[in-house]
């Protein structure tokens, strides 16, 4: 199958700029519900009493979607081979029901494989920002992808 | 009030819990939704990947992990949040009808210099699969009140 994007294609300092959804409080509850059932996520009357003042999102929820932006961003049509992993996870701020995000994925490094060469690590920085253009959350995470065919 | 305050999470302290297992349907479900990659989402397509096979999506191994966590104690602790994550590894697919079961080992606690009611703690966290192999680790940190700061709410 040929893709659109290769280890080529992810040149450091590249950006994409990517428009996200307005985070519902259903969906917030629901997704808690299923993976993070902690009070201020699934429980607006408790939230209120607790230290962010109301609900909010997950953390995971925040990188879920930002991992479903970048899968329909461009990741879909790569040569992905998957990740080894992700650093740097930083939760700056609150996401609250009726929040819209907004992503920049930006390239820091491409290094091509010593030990497979058709293939190179990518290091991507993701930072999400919602309508008030404040980050809620930023990290660092690797990708592989094959390099492409000559 | 609550089971576990900062003061109960001294370095070595240590919890396990579990089991989860992931059928193909989890991990197809959770990917379609969340990474729908063709490796998590296809199993024929999967079959010819690197992977050879259906294999889950790394958030969702991080998610089933939270889940057990929080079933496991968190839910009965004095946690008010995460700043974040200093790394997450994901060191060993996870294929359909793996059991995943979930470790935490505390392994620093600072009390908070501003705010004298709580602390910050470091967990190393595992998920472990049937065969006692680490398939993805996490270095995380969270915020808990101390036990001291809710005596002298409740006062």
């Amino acid at each position: 199958m040929t893709k659109k994007f290769h280890f080529e294609d992810f040149t450091p300092g590249r950006v994409w700029e990517i428009d996200g959804p307005t985070v519902g409080k259903d969906e917030i509850v629901e997704f808690a519900r299923r993976f993070d059932p902690q009070y201020f996520h699934v429980d607006e009357r408790m939230a209120e009493d607790s230290p962010y003042g109301g609900l909010i999102a997950s953390g995971w929820q925040t990188v879920g979607i930002c991992m479903r932006l970048i899968c329909d961003a461009y990741l879909l049509q790569a040569a992905s081979l998957g990740s080894p992993g992700v650093n740097e996870v930083r939760w700056t701020k609150p996401v609250r029901p009726g929040d819209r995000l907004r992503m920049k994925m930006t390239v820091l490094e491409a290094k091509i494989s010593r030990s497979k060469p058709d293939r190179g690590t990518v290091l991507h920085r993701w930072e999400v920002y919602n309508q008030h253009g404040d980050m809620v959350m930023h990290m660092e995470g690797y990708g592989m992808y094959a390099r492409r065919p000559e | 009030m609550f089971k576990y305050y900062f003061d109960d999470f001294h370095p070595g302290w240590t919890f396990e819990f579990g089991a989860r297992t992931l059928s193909a349907e989890d991990i197809i479900s959770f990917a379609r939704q969340w990474d729908p990659q063709r490796y998590h989402t296809d199993e024929e397509q999967a079959r010819a990947s690197p992977y050879g096979g259906l294999i889950a999506s790394g958030w969702q191994t991080a998610c089933v992990g939270m889940r057990l966590m929080c079933d496991g104690y968190l839910n009965e602790s004095a946690c008010v949040g995460s700043p974040g994550i200093e790394e997450i590894r994901f060191l060993k697919p996870v294929r359909p009808g793996d059991t995943l079961r979930f470790r935490s080992t505390a392994t620093e606690a600072r009390p908070s210099k501003t705010k004298p009611n709580r602390g910050t703690v470091t967990f190393t966290w595992e998920v472990i699969n049937q065969l006692d192999e680490v398939v993805l680790s996490m270095i995380g940190t969270q915020l808990f009140l101390r036990r001291t700061a809710a005596a002298e709410d409740d006062a």
